[in-house]
């Protein structure tokens, strides 16, 4: 059915700001300066530095060290096609690189041009954004590339001394993740109903509880359901719980006004759909015990196109809605309560 | 063995069919597991005293994932469960601890990852440090190639090695009907591929599937209830190194996996089988290696996490597949061993024993 959705291609963006703590705010604050540096702990010089030492989880202190900008590759690989989180659009290597006056590899791009280029042992140095670009992140430095002197870096190994306050004490960290996820047997089942106004369930042999909308399982039972278990469920039943909703304007939120988002267990099934926009009434007239009927888009305008297998029991935009029959409500304490 | 009520065993397990792109949820994968390893041990789900599954939100896109999943438990009237948010093998642990106090005698550990929805090359960016790797688009791959780089660079491997553990491990897989990538290859077709991170090529990386499995831990007797010849877990250890591969001193060793391979007792006596998980071909020499073991042990019969690698649930088949072995086989005395993190960050190793 062509209106049936079969892939739903989604991305997951996180747009967090991570707070740094003293030690990456020195690190940050410095390296938006263009200065690199490490923390000796332990005896040794750890570059970029950790708040702890990791051998003996103490405290690394502050006796801050300049390193790089040069450095020697330790181990190194190749990337011949980068995706677009990688920090340049070429080929280009990732590498440990050893900074002068630290005594641990930092990772980080070498852009070196061509694969035969890499080797353990070559020179390499930091090569960084200008200076106006320069956020206090470990992609300020855009890339290292092959040295053009290999002599040791000037002033590598001498103490910095930290401002006693740092500029940088926050960074933008975010994900951008992409998915590709493809309608589940039930889901297409549930899908394809609506898109020809139907409502179905799933009759459970066992305990006999019909289950809305369908989940390939009976949840009480552990026990798989196909569609020789789908039943047709009337498409009118009661409000069984509500919450009023006050909007959050968080990103990509459309309400500005309270609203409401009701559980409606439909006549003879066992199990409520959730999440159901009530028409023709304010949120404060809501109540648990009304009776509802379903309001269906036209069948020439419906969609499930948003249905996918983490929205199932949604109505998609086949459903506008639910509106008042006008029945007496039912005792509130006959619907109170529910596990599902 | 005569068990005390401290032994416990695994008594049943069961996987689904590997899959590179199923069209079933994680929810659905975790009832076709569970509901085939209670078919196998013959128990009633009233029985089980204790579930708990291993699971990543992040392969399926969506949050809270592993709730959803427990659908699949059938929770009227209500159970005891848990999650980690590791390999099922991690799940088993708990579950291994939580039968230790005493009061229940059955438990369930589940793996379940449904790895198709993501890309690979992208999705572990988030797993690693968030300021100094992550802003870098570090990827699996590539902190593996280092690993392998400095493995080669060391002199304790080729990368000839590297293609004759795939090809072991690929021809092993042909008599496991829960294999994915199987067959005859020879290291010279191989060699010829390209590299996909130098100095790994595509065969030196885990596959993607789509799977779940589940494992039936019992309790001193109550474990001949379900099975005639279970496999006693007599150590299990887990040792973790530090989270950045760089501050690690040497990255060609895995110091974690020698101490738990200590703390659970393998060099106690021989290995006839041990179950490595080893997602990049040339982790299982390092793995191996730092185990202790010899050419004695024969390594992943069942092709390992080379053949089929559903992140989540790799390492609790290493689990079944080390248990089967004793439960099915005839071995007297097998490993398990499961991964977690860049570059071999954290190891489980799990030895087992048979009554003889």
């Amino acid at each position: 059915m062509a209106d049936t959705v079969q892939e739903f291609v989604f991305n997951l963006t996180f747009p967090f700001t991570r707070t740094l703590g003293s030690t990456l705010s020195t690190f940050s604050s410095a390296l938006a300066q263009g200065q690199i540096i490490g923390v000796r702990t332990g005896g040794r010089v750890i570059a970029p530095p950790l708040e702890y030492d990791p051998d003996s989880a103490a405290d690394s202190g502050t006796d801050w060290v300049r390193v790089g900008p040069k450095g020697t590759v330790s181990t190194w690989t190749w990337v011949p096609e980068p995706t677009n989180l990688h920090p340049l659009d070429h080929a280009f290597g990732f590498a440990f690189i050893t900074l002068d006056g630290a005594d641990t590899p930092m990772l980080h791009v070498v852009d070196a041009g061509s694969e035969s280029a890499m080797a353990a042992g070559m020179r390499v140095e930091a090569s960084f954004k200008a200076p106006a670009d320069c956020v206090g992140r470990i992609d300020d430095i855009i890339a290292f590339v092959p040295a053009a002197d290999p002599s040791p870096s000037e002033g590598a190994g001498e103490p910095f001394a930290a401002p006693e306050e740092n500029d940088i004490t926050e960074m933008d960290a975010y994900c951008d993740l992409t998915y590709v996820d493809n309608a589940s047997p039930t889901t297409t089942m549930w899908a394809k109903a609506l898109m020809e106004g139907r409502i179905i369930g799933q009759k459970c042999p066992q305990c006999e509880r019909t289950i809305v909308g369908p989940r390939g399982m009976c949840s009480v039972c552990a026990i798989e359901l196909d569609e020789s278990h789908v039943i047709d469920v009337p498409d009118r039943g009661v409000v069984s719980n509500f919450t009023i909703v006050t909007p959050v304007q968080y990103h990509g939120q459309t309400e500005t006004e309270p609203f409401v988002r009701c559980s409606i267990l439909l006549d003879g099934a066992n199990a409520v759909i959730a999440q159901q926009e009530i028409l023709g009434i304010t949120a404060s007239e809501v109540r648990v015990g009304m009776h509802v009927e379903c309001v269906w888009a036209p069948a020439n305008e419906r969609s499930v196109q948003d249905i996918d297998n983490r929205s199932r029991g949604s109505g998609g935009d086949a459903i506008i809605g639910w509106r008042l029959t006008g029945e007496p409500d039912e005792p509130a304490e006959n619907y109170l309560n529910r596990m599902m | 063995m005569a068990p005390t009520e401290n032994d416990i065993a695994i008594v049943g397990f069961a996987q689904t069919s590997p899959d590179r792109r199923t069209q079933l949820t994680e929810a659905d994968l975790v009832l076709h597991a569970t509901r085939a390893v209670i078919a196998d041990t013959g128990l009633d789900k009233s029985e089980i005293g204790f579930t708990v599954s291993g699971s990543c939100d992040y392969l399926s896109g969506q949050a809270f994932s592993f709730v959803q999943n427990t659908d699949a438990y059938g929770m009227v009237p209500a159970i005891n469960e848990s999650h980690v948010e590791m390999d099922g093998a991690w799940a088993l642990y708990e579950a291994y601890v939580r039968l230790l106090q005493g009061d229940i005698d059955v438990a369930m550990a589940v793996g379940v990852g449904k790895n198709s929805n993501s890309d690979p090359s992208t999705l572990y960016t988030i797993e690693f440090d968030p300021y100094y790797l992550t802003p870098l688009g570090t990827d699996t791959w590539s902190l593996a190639a280092l690993q392998a780089r400095a493995l080669l660079d060391s002199g304790k491997a080729t990368e000839r090695d590297f293609a004759d553990v795939v090809v072991r491990n690929r021809a092993n897989a042909k008599s496991n009907p829960y294999a994915q990538i199987k067959g005859d290859y020879s290291a010279d077709e191989l060699l010829a591929a390209d590299y996909v991170r130098n100095p790994l090529r595509r065969h030196d990386l885990p596959p993607t599937t789509d799977q779940a499995a589940a494992i039936i831990l019992a309790r001193g007797k109550r474990a001949y209830d379900f099975c005639e010849r279970p496999a006693w877990i007599t150590g299990i250890d887990h040792r973790i190194e530090a989270h950045l591969p760089t501050v690690r001193k040497d990255i060609t060793t895995s110091v974690s996996t020698r101490l738990a391979a200590q703390g659970a007792g393998v060099g106690k006596g021989p290995i006839e089988v041990a179950e490595v998980h080893a997602p990049f071909s040339f982790q299982e020499l390092i793995v191996a290696e730092s185990l202790g073991l010899d050419a004695s042990t024969e390594i992943n019969p069942s092709g390992g996490a080379l053949a089929t690698h559903a992140v989540m649930v790799a390492g609790i088949i290493r689990m079944g597949e080390a248990a089967n072995q004793i439960i099915k086989n005839g071995k007297n005395r097998t490993l398990a061993h499961s991964t977690s993190g860049p570059c071999l960050q954290q190891n489980l190793v799990c030895v087992m024993e048979g009554d003889q």
